[in-house]
């Protein structure tokens, strides 16, 4: 006796491949569209800053005259205020994810840190922005500068670098650890010799994520307020600096004015995408590198 | 396991010391210097620095970022003029805080504005700088509307005038004209143009209901170009660079049709009744304390006759600049 019809089966067999088909289809377009949107978008800009791209354009300060405009102060502005965000983020981000993972016992408090922390990640940029003017440049009184741009970037990609430094000691198998107990360390020794150097490539790879949101961020600086015009080049913490989001910001709202201007927008968005593809890939090689060497 | 950390260390610093190396090249810019010796800028020979913090207007910004640039390539390299453009009411703010040293204005100064500056103890000064036409833009293809009258176009903007519930057509505002809605554009409220079109030209009757007000003169130009049904209004300076992209309404102000031009933007031009001029407020306070800023201001009536044309302004006379230069070195 058979228990199936295979007429049924049959009858239907033809429209479940079709289907199948159609769902992998429907998939693969998926999935293509963001990268069709990607090249879309290179392939634009790539075109508007053939010929915009040199030395020059690298090496001069900015200018209202396109022709020998360069972004020599907006890549100046984005270095310094990434030595700020570096060192700040690594230090405060790292000693959270630390206390978390090592010291706090799972309390109420532990856990409503943990979930401010995820609600930190969600909060839009501009309001972080609006944080760093009433906060740094307002009521510290230290101005449009880029010590007071640096704090608020801080801010803002600091969960970024909470969450991975967590995951990073987080994996550190815990006969690690408890071989160092085993040996007579004590917490902070094991945490020093131990625990943060092995987690050190996965801390070190949300660090670098951090700093390549933090590198292409506009809207805090937009609320900080950034001139539009500022010819002369950083050299402090305490100058007023433009940075190059800020400057494709401004160089596209005035090619309006002057219609050379998106070219030159398209040339710093170029430069601004190559810095953030070696930051992604120099994240993904220590990733793969030095994951699990122990 | 330490060599790892070590070596990773490396990379971390390197991303730094790279990015500090490139650091060292750059010239010493005497930034925040602000050296208040007593010295007065009389000649302009003297080697000055610091800085010079200017916001407000964006219709003047083009004009202020020129003089500013020519100031810092031309007179005094170490000193760094910072210009923004938040628009004429965004910038007074900052002015009346003691944030800035000088504020663009496409509109005079208000009362309550100069009550807020003596509550603040700031002491300013308000001067023309040039010449602006408030010019009306249509799409390109638009070949109906390149002549209105003055009165026309105050009605038309106007609520209620043409049409009870403000959908325009066209031909409300003259028969042949097509029976097509006009769609109305001009900067909002953050800006001195939007203030001197609604208190000067229109009197401070109700703008059309539905008009697209925007904040960056970039998008308005962007949706007049693109809008076949388009009537907005802008600073000359946004039109003629843009001339290629915008259709222009020429003014029956009783004598027959003006264009705005340099020409007819200038003082007792045929554009006059449209033309309005745009202003800087100077921080007395600032010029005191700070030499650049006395400098730079002088500096600002010195070429702005020159740079005027070249970012659509119409100059203003030469005594009265003169004038100024005379008001402003007289600042003890």
């Amino acid at each position: 006796m058979q228990f199936m019809d295979m007429k049924v089966v049959q009858s239907r067999m033809s429209k479940r491949l079709l289907l199948n088909q159609m769902t992998k289809w429907l998939f693969l377009a998926s999935a293509i569209f963001g990268l069709l949107v990607l090249a879309v978008l290179l392939y634009r800009v790539i075109v508007d800053s053939l010929g915009w791209i040199n030395i020059d354009f690298l090496t001069s300060v900015l200018s209202t005259k396109p022709e020998i405009a360069g972004i020599k102060g907006a890549i100046l502005g984005t270095v310094w205020l990434m030595i700020i965000v570096g060192p700040v983020t690594m230090a405060l981000g790292v000693s959270t994810a630390i206390y978390i993972e090592e010291y706090a016992r799972p309390s109420k408090l532990t856990s409503f840190i943990q979930t401010n922390i995820s609600n930190l990640a969600g909060v839009p940029s501009i309001v972080f922005g609006l944080l760093g003017l009433t906060v740094f440049v307002r009521l510290f009184g230290i101005g449009s500068v880029i010590l007071a741009g640096g704090l608020t970037m801080s801010l803002l990609v600091l969960p970024i670098v909470v969450v991975a430094s967590q995951e990073a000691i987080r994996a550190v198998p815990s006969y690690l650890r408890e071989a160092s107990y085993g040996m007579g360390a004590t917490k902070w020794q094991t945490i020093k010799n131990v625990v943060l150097p092995v987690a050190l490539p996965g801390i070190l790879t949300g660090l670098i994520l951090a700093i390549s949101r933090a590198i292409g961020e506009t809207a805090p600086l937009v609320v900080i307020g950034i001139p539009a015009l500022l010819i002369p080049v950083p050299t402090s913490i305490f100058d007023r600096f433009t940075a190059m989001p800020m400057q494709i910001y401004y160089w596209t709202i005035d090619s309006v004015l002057v219609a050379e201007y998106a070219y030159l927008a398209a040339a710093t968005i170029v430069i601004l995408l190559l810095i953030l593809f070696t930051l992604n890939s120099l994240a993904i090689i220590i990733r793969n590198k030095f994951d699990r060497r122990y | 396991m330490k060599k790892y950390g070590l070596s990773m260390m490396m990379v971390g610093l390197m991303v730094f010391t790279v990015a500090c190396g490139d650091n060292s090249e750059s010239e010493a810019v005497g930034n925040n210097s602000n050296d208040s010796s007593n010295n007065n800028s009389n000649s302009s020979t003297e080697e000055l620095s610091g800085s010079v913090q200017i916001d407000g207007s964006g219709t003047v910004y083009p004009l202020l970022s020129r003089i500013a640039e020519e100031y810092m390539v031309n007179e005094q390299s170490n000193v760094s003029v910072e210009v923004s453009r938040a628009g004429t009411s965004a910038g007074m703010k900052k002015f009346i805080q003691g944030e800035t040293d000088l504020s663009n204005a496409s509109r005079a100064i208000k009362e309550e504005e100069l009550q807020e500056l003596e509550e603040n103890e700031i002491e300013s000064e308000e001067f023309k700088v040039a010449l602006d036409g408030m010019t009306m833009v249509i799409h390109p293809d638009n070949d109906w509307a390149t002549e209105m009258t003055e009165e026309e176009i105050t009605d038309v903007f106007v609520t209620g005038k043409y049409a009870d519930d403000d959908v325009v057509l066209w031909s409300d505002v003259r028969d042949e004209w097509p029976d097509e809605e006009i769609n109305f554009y001009g900067p909002n409220e953050n800006h001195g143009t939007y203030e001197f079109f609604v208190e000067v030209l229109i009197d401070e009757q109700d703008l059309v209901e539905g008009i697209n007000l925007q904040q960056e003169y970039s998008t308005l130009v962007e949706l007049v170009s693109e809008d076949e049904n388009a009537l907005g209004f802008f600073g000359f300076g946004y039109y003629t660079n843009n001339d290629d992209k915008l259709g222009v309404v020429s003014i029956d102000f009783g004598d027959g049709p003006v264009a705005p031009s340099l020409d007819t933007i200038a003082e007792d031009g045929e554009y006059a009744p449209f033309t309005r001029p745009v202003f800087t407020n100077l921080s007395i306070n600032s010029a005191k304390e700070k030499p650049e800023v006395k400098d730079f201001a002088k500096y600002i009536f010195e070429v702005a006759d020159d740079l005027a044309g070249e970012t659509g302004f119409a100059p203003l006379p030469e005594e009265e600049l003169n004038s100024y230069i005379e008001f402003i070195e007289a600042i003890e």
